[in-house]
């Protein structure tokens, strides 16, 4: 019993720094820049697909895997990785190098992703640019689930265990390394906050012809952020599928990727880091203890996983009925005046 | 042929689809991610009445009409209205419908596993071509398809030119406040537009399992396209959405078609990319879409 619960905590751990880190992406964009990015997906998506091909490949040269599997990356992708795990438990120094360089590329992605996705509505902004970010959103799924070469089709393909080196305590690394990065892109936001960036970026969220009038390019800051906020779920994505060693095009949706990471936003309150933090917590809790007990709630004529979106839908709508700047509400400031309906 | 009658009838449904949504966009200013839900439901009430009562599907049309209409209102009433009359953001009304996206979506799903479980019916994935009836060689659902369609376009063109409701209805869109202070009802006009566009999305889904595979997030994975038709066809003009989802449908499928005959069969699976390469192409070239185009044109 005891060691379930210490799996259960591990795991929830885990899952926690990576939605905290995806979830401050977005209070970044949102919360400091009133951008409204409904395709957090698709950064994700682009950070988890480099850490299905590249890793892998440089896996192979690293470990001298016999070429001949390379013919077919995806048919052989099991043989290799268990070879180059083999290697990779002996060898920590290298799966260190692996992962960094995969963070650093999946980085480089999520930047391109975000100024990709946002450059053609940008300059429109408001809910059209939330519209056209949802609708982009797609097409990395889309491209993932068909195209077999990138990362294996819909069943998707494994990933080199960058945490093997640590054998039995893998999980607990694995889970501390995802709320390390949580803690790195904190600190970001909390160095933004107080620098003149900070300012500038909510000046830009409350009053964008007012910014533009005092000399601020709206449309370049907004396009920054964007790319900023693509960078940080990039790296969500990429630490989310060497967490799990895996990658499957069909496991990287809209509801879990973006959604999800909405409504955690939203509950905790989009104005406050700390807000965000409990908001995480409290949904990621959630939805673990569905998941686990579920088996409980056999009895039911439906799979009991669907009570987890209907809970998440209707917590969602009280928020916004009456509380809707979230648990904890912005920090006033001589420069800010924190608006119930300014989102 | 297939592929031209598979193009004709996604496009009178995606103009179905698009025109609702462009119409709840044009009279509450809120783009409804829970949409795409609207339709499943509209999918689901057919599959139910056909496979428990074996009614013939088209004669489900008018239930999937009605149904879909009062969950649309039930949806504005709840979900928008009280938040909507609090001065929230257009951002915030999005959030809103996410929220009831994710409850229609667990609803949906719980109803097709009780369906499946309690009564057997193959309801987690499903396709009614089999009640189809033929004329002149072709499907009905062809026929039927176009004349929602039509007779969609030219009653609600009917009801807004002619009737004081829609004369109202047409006021509070472009000019709300003046609306408001001639005595229009902003309420309960907006109540009335949401109960349009959520009928007129529940024809296109009940009509959706007489051609195409539907399962429980059939109308969700449609959503990206429908917004696409509706970013593509423009907001000003009701004809928009109709004209830009013939267009995105024909492309998608016809279109797609056409293009794996030259360049090979690979290029298949991509056809929902298409979509998404109008919406960018829109949006940076003709950011008020097709109605906005004959707007500066005439």
């Amino acid at each position: 019993m005891g060691e379930q619960w210490l799996l259960f905590l591990v795991d929830l751990l885990a899952i926690f720094g990576i939605y905290l880190t995806l979830n401050l992406s977005l209070r970044l964009q949102l919360g400091y820049t009133g951008i409204a990015n409904f395709g957090l997906v698709l950064s994700f998506t682009g950070g988890a697909y480099v850490a299905g091909w590249l890793p892998v490949r440089m896996g192979m040269r690293l470990f001298h895997v016999d070429s001949s599997l390379a013919k077919d990356m995806i048919w052989n992708n099991v043989i290799i990785n268990s070879q180059i795990n083999q290697s990779l438990q002996q060898n920590p120094s290298m799966a260190m190098s692996i992962l960094i360089v995969t963070l650093l590329v999946a980085a480089a992605i999520g930047a391109l992703l975000g100024f990709l996705s946002g450059y053609p509505a940008v300059r429109l902004g408001g809910d059209y640019l939330a519209i056209s970010l949802l609708a982009l959103g797609e097409v990395l799924a889309i491209i993932g689930g068909n195209y077999e070469p990138l990362v294996g089709g819909p069943l998707g393909v494994q990933v080199p265990d960058v945490w093997a080196w640590s054998l039995d305590h893998r999980f607990a690394v694995a889970s501390l390394a995802n709320c390390v990065m949580a803690l790195g892109v904190w600190a970001y936001l909390s160095a933004i906050e107080r620098s003149p960036m900070g300012r500038v970026l909510r000046a830009v969220r409350d009053n964008p012809d007012a910014a533009a009038s005092l000399g601020k390019d709206v449309t370049k800051i907004r396009l920054n952020v964007l790319i900023a906020g693509g960078t940080i779920c990039s790296l969500a994505g990429a630490m989310y599928a060497f967490y799990t060693s895996g990658v499957a095009p069909s496991a990287l949706g809209r509801f879990d990727w973006t959604f999800l990471p909405w409504v955690m936003v939203v509950f905790g309150g989009s104005g406050s880091n700390l807000g965000v933090l409990l908001g995480t917590f409290a949904f990621i809790t959630l939805q673990k203890l569905i998941v686990s007990y579920k088996y409980a709630l056999s009895f039911l004529p439906f799979d009991p996983v669907w009570l987890q979106y209907l809970l998440m839908g209707l917590v969602l709508l009280l928020i916004l009925n009456f509380r809707p700047y979230g648990l904890i509400r912005e920090k006033a400031s001589y420069a800010t005046k924190p608006n119930n309906m300014s989102m | 042929m297939a592929s031209l009658i598979d193009a004709l009838t996604y496009s009178a449904l995606l103009g179905l689809m698009g025109f609702g949504l462009t119409l709840i966009r044009r009279t509450t200013g809120v783009w409804n991610v829970a949409h795409g839900e609207v339709v499943t439901v509209g999918s689901y009430v057919t599959l139910t009445l056909t496979a428990s009562l074996a009614w013939n599907p088209y004669l489900t049309l008018p239930m999937a009409f009605l149904v879909c209409a009062a969950l649309s209102g039930l949806v504005f009433l709840i979900g928008i209205e009280p938040i909507r009359a609090r001065g929230a953001s257009a951002i915030l009304l999005l959030v809103v419908t996410i929220a009831i996206s994710l409850v229609l979506t667990a609803a949906i799903n719980i109803y097709s596993d009780y369906l499946q479980n309690v009564f057997h019916i193959s309801a987690k994935s499903f396709l009614l071509t089999r009640l189809d009836f033929y004329l002149w060689g072709q499907p009905g659902i062809l026929w039927v398809s176009w004349a929602a369609l039509a007779i969609a376009t030219g009653s609600y063109y009917i009801f807004l030119q002619y009737t004081r409701t829609g004369l109202a209805l047409r006021a509070m869109v472009d000019q709300p406040v003046l609306a408001t202070v001639m005595g229009a009802n902003a309420r309960s006009l907006s109540l009335l537009s949401w109960c349009l566009a959520g009928g007129a999305t529940g024809l296109a889904g009940c009509l959706l399992p007489l051609r195409f595979q539907c399962n429980p997030s059939i109308g969700t994975t449609m959503i990206a396209t429908m917004f696409a038709v509706s970013i593509f066809g423009g907001t000003d003009k009701m004809y928009g959405p109709l004209l830009a989802g013939i267009v995105l449908g024909f492309a998608q499928i016809y279109g797609i078609d056409l293009l794996s005959s030259w360049i090979g069969p690979q290029v298949i699976p991509y056809k929902d990319l298409i979509p998404m390469i109008v919406l960018v192409l829109t949006l940076q070239f003709l950011p008020q879409g097709l109605s906005g185009f004959s707007r500066q044109r005439g």
